[in-house]
């Protein structure tokens, strides 16, 4: 089967891309390989110990296994760390072919001692083997991908399941028990092959151990693993959760097995009992994990996922005392069934997802640590407590329902915290791509200071007077600093060399030589501040404005910057007013700049009108928005107002949600809310933008979510119409069309959205998953969605994920398609 | 502060010694003797400031007392030898493109006559 046909053939049972469908394929087989022998495995090892010991001996052979796991998890540790993946994993499946033989001929012996080895060698095989599959996932697939295909997987593992306990209720009557362990040799030559065909897909260099100069300094081993695992919050919690979840796994099958023997006295019947349940059991498994496992991942997320199995539980545990006695085998086998229904399907699935954001060094340790030895050594301690509980206390089978109940809760308080850690962690792997230009303007480089040196600087070549004024902003700002004094000597020195004296002459304009170190004097520069408040001073400057303003064009250009510039250091008089508004009419963008900027310190609201007209100018828009923006929340209203005119000059409303950014108050943010719900297309990327501004830069103003919702909604639906218009009525596979404009507008409606959802969602988290959505590897793509999965409510990421994930065109189409009638109902 | 006043020709010349502050308002301030001498009818005013050592705020607001009285009054109001610094002063508020400034009283004098 080529490749392509491959895909298509498993597209129809999983949610696969082309490129993933060969592995994925090998992962099931795989799974599907070691759980077929484990389940031929597990019945011998019960039934021999069975045959060999009474009951009540049963728990020590548990015990044996969680005193001697450690030994096992110490040295498999170092294999683990030491050796490539392949050959770690190939050398263990051969390990495990051997003694299995050996195992057939020595138990043709009949030591009782034997059987307890078997007992310990079979956990340790199906803990190992297990494990190992969950290492080659971890190794091959990020947490997005292995959370669409772990349903798949776990189904090859289910089927497994069924085939080898249908073999060992069927074949032992024909073969005898202990032939069965021959089949399994088979089985994992198979895997084998298996194994080496999936690494070779996927070689060593990118996800096997660490490389040989680093193997020698690692550490490993069973101390090294507890270390690993005792250093990080969220592995402890994970072990702590699985020592939960196999404790009360420990009660419920206590309860089952008592009940059981109640029910089915006889040997026989109790063991076609045990087989038939576990068939039934593998086969509603398989069903479970078909119809429900990756629909809840992929709808309700790992949260709810993980917690499915202890709120069943615990539900079930407790309901052991309203269950009367003749339905008792009903609710044991409908708990115990549960409960490894989901152990087999979702909780499994789930449990391994955990793993896979925890960084590789670690992960693997950490894995067969938790794997092997807690759930061994967890297994154990809930034995000593329940022969405690049985023995000590002596209580029945129900009573012990209050232990089940117990370490439920603390297991549902630990997947709490464990889902708040795996956040984290998806978080700490995506990293920004690039920091917002605003931002780094705003943090690097003081705007109206550059503008102010500038103007000095040129301003000295034009006019004396405007030379000083500019001078003295600088000193008022504090900005004259000593290297900023020797920028503007350099100037300073042209010029004194065209002419010599006390007071130097150029160009007609007398200049003051050291002017700069004059004017820092602290007492000039008080008492220039104190002249400027002078009724006679405002008097003469008033008249002399009258005069110069007037004329107008009549006066020179520098006149007039100079009119404007002084207005701004008078004050608010009438008459400035008055004449700053012709200045502010002007048709000289020299003039202009200086009347904006007067027109910022003044701060009259006769002014805004004229001052929103300059918004349109190219040239001009950007001081005039900082003029407005200096109003702060006075100009508000104005802003709305022009906001909102449908008539009004493009270019001025496009202007204003940057002036709004940067007033950057409560009040501002409503009018850009508000203006977003009114759906002006023309308007809506600069709203958006502005609204994305504002909530980086200003952390406690608040977004209605409600309205942002609905726009982010809004957006998502524009682009699906995107991608759909060019395809509709849909047409055949081979004339599907994604043109690149379409492609550019679907990147810059995406881009729209995640500014949308950056307002109701962790703004860092949104930035991060952008960024590597757009630049991101092919596994930081994966994480993004992944995080983007676990944040966003329900409906928007079913609605969003079709757009951002990396789909097949076609098949992005046919999500479109699908999805486009629910979302006209939340977004018409 | 001491202001001494002569005429030179048409020209009522101020010359005006030590600091002009607030702190040393005398009877007769600037602005009282040039208005005093508008009252006599006089109409060229002429304020040098050779031997001025500091002139405060105040001292710029009697200079433009005066200077909007002989206005007023359809007079010439002209200032000579200034200090660099009070120049620097009058360039940042911009006087200097209202008030008539010479380097000395012979070219202030001169400018008098000048059409």
């Amino acid at each position: 089967m080529t490749e392509n046909r491959l895909y298509e053939f498993l597209s129809r049972f999983v949610d696969i891309r082309p490129p993933e469908a060969r592995v994925s394929l090998l992962l099931f087989l795989y799974l599907f390989l070691i759980t077929f022998p484990a389940y031929i495995i597990k019945p011998v090892k019960e039934s021999l110990l069975q045959a060999s010991f009474s009951p009540q001996w049963y728990p020590l052979a548990s015990l044996l296994t969680a005193v001697l796991i450690g030994f096992v998890v110490s040295w498999n540790a170092k294999l683990l760390n030491r050796l490539p993946r392949r050959l770690y994993i190939s050398s263990t499946l051969v390990f495990f072919i051997i003694s299995l033989f050996l195992f057939r001929l020595l138990l043709t012996f009949n030591w009782e001692g034997l059987r307890l080895i078997y007992w310990f060698w079979s956990d340790v095989f199906i803990a190992t083997s297990v494990t190992q599959f969950w290492i080659a996932v971890n190794d091959i697939y990020n947490p997005h991908q292995a959370k669409r295909l772990v349903g798949f997987f776990v189904s090859g593992g289910i089927l497994g399941g069924i085939c080898g306990a249908l073999l060992a209720l069927i074949l032992p009557k024909l073969i005898h028990t202990e032939n069965l362990l021959l089949i399994c040799p088979a089985l994992l030559i198979l895997t084998l092959a298996v194994v080496n065909l999936l690494y070779r897909e996927h070689p060593e260099e990118r996800d096997g151990p660490a490389r040989p100069r680093e193997r020698g300094r690692s550490k490993s081993g069973y101390l090294e693993s507890f270390r690993v695992v005792r250093r990080s919050r969220y592995l402890v919690l994970l072990a702590c959760s699985l020592a939960s979840a196999t404790i009360v796994s420990g009660v419920i099958q206590q309860q089952f097995l008592t009940i059981t023997r109640a029910f089915f006295p006889d040997k026989d019947e109790r063991t076609s009992f045990n087989g038939a349940f576990l068939v039934g059991l593998l086969v509603f498994s398989y069903l479970l994990n078909l119809l429900i496992t990756t629909r809840i991942l992929k709808k309700s997320g790992i949260k709810t996922a993980l917690l499915i199995a202890p709120v069943f539980l615990l539900l079930g545990s407790a309901a052991v005392f309203l269950v009367p006695a003749a339905l008792m085998l009903g609710w044991a086998v409908m708990v115990k069934g549960g409960e490894k229904s989901f152990e087999n399907t979702l909780s499994q699935s789930v449990r391994e997802l955990l793993y896979i954001p925890v960084p590789a060094n670690i992960k693997y340790k950490a894995k067969t640590f938790i794997d092997m030895f807690v759930n061994k050594f967890a297994s154990g301690l809930g034995a000593l407590l329940i022969l405690f509980i049985l023995n000590v206390l002596q209580v029945g089978y129900q009573q012990l329902s209050f232990m089940a109940v117990v370490f439920a809760i603390i297991w549902i308080g630990l997947i709490r915290l464990i889902y708040g850690e795996y956040i984290n962690i998806v978080k700490s792997d995506l990293e920004r791509k690039w920091e917002n230009g605003d931002t780094i303007v705003d943090e690097h480089v003081d705007v109206d200071m550059t503008r102010l040196v500038f103007d000095t600087i040129q301003s000295r070549e034009k006019s004396s007077v405007l030379y000083a004024m500019n001078l003295f902003d600088l000193l008022r700002k504090e900005k004259l600093t000593p290297e900023l004094k020797e920028i503007i000597a350099c100037k300073e020195d042209e010029l004194r060399a065209k002419s010599m004296g006390c007071l130097l002459d150029v160009g007609g304009e007398t200049f003051y030589p050291e002017m700069e170190d004059a004017l820092a004097e602290a007492d000039v520069k008080a008492e220039i501040e104190e002249i400027l408040t002078l009724d006679s001073y405002k008097k003469v400057m008033e008249d002399h404005l009258e005069k110069t303003v007037q004329d107008g064009q009549g006066e020179s250009t520098v006149t007039r910057m100079e009119a404007a510039k002084v207005i701004g250091m008078m004050g608010p008089t009438p008459s400035a007013v008055r004449n700053l508004r012709r200045l502010l009419q002007d048709e000289s963008a020299e003039v202009l700049t200086y009347a904006l900027e007067s027109a910022g310190r003044l701060r009259k609201k006769e002014l805004v009108p004229l001052i929103i007209r300059h918004l349109g100018n190219p040239q001009m828009q950007q001081l005039a928005g900082d003029t407005l923006a200096s109003y702060g929340v006075k100009v508000i209203g104005a802003l709305r107002e022009i906001l909102q005119k449908r008539d009004e000059n493009l270019e001025v409303r496009r202007a204003v949600p940057e002036v709004l950014f940067r007033i950057g108050t409560q009040k501002a943010a409503d009018v850009l809310s508000t203006e977003l719900g009114r759906g002006d297309e023309r308007t809506e990327s600069e709203v958006i933008e502005a609204l994305f501004k504002l909530k980086s830069k200003e952390t406690t103003v608040q977004f209605k979510g409600e309205k942002i919702l609905e726009a982010a909604l809004l957006q998502i639906k524009k682009g699906y119409q995107g991608v759909l218009e060019q395809n509709t009525p849909p047409p055949a596979a081979d004339q599907i069309v994604m043109t690149a404009e379409v492609n550019n507008r679907l990147v810059l409606r995406i881009q729209k959205i995640f500014e949308l959802l950056s307002l109701i969602y962790p703004l860092e988290d949104m930035v991060k998953a952008y960024q590597n959505l757009c630049v991101g590897t092919k596994k930081a793509i994966d994480y993004s969605l992944e995080l983007m999965d676990n944040i966003l409510n329900k409906d928007l990421k079913q609605y969003l994920f079709p757009l951002i994930e990396d789909l097949p065109v076609e098949e992005r189409i046919r999500r479109c398609r699908r999805l486009a009638k629910g979302l006209e109902k939340l977004a018409p | 502060m001491d202001i001494r006043t002569r005429e030179r020709g048409e020209v009522v010349i101020f010359d005006i010694q030590g600091e002009i502050r607030r702190s040393d308002i005398s009877d007769a301030t600037l602005h009282q003797l040039v208005k005093n001498r508008l009252d006599a009818g006089k109409r060229n005013i002429l304020l040098n400031f050779e031997k001025v050592e500091f002139i405060d705020s105040f001292g710029v607001g009697e200079i433009l007392a005066s200077y909007i009285s002989t206005q007023n009054l359809g007079g010439k109001f002209k200032l000579a030898k200034i200090s660099k610094k009070l120049f620097l002063i009058f360039q940042v508020t911009m006087l200097t493109k209202v008030l008539e400034i010479h380097e000395n009283e012979d070219l202030a004098f001169k400018s008098f006559f000048k059409s």
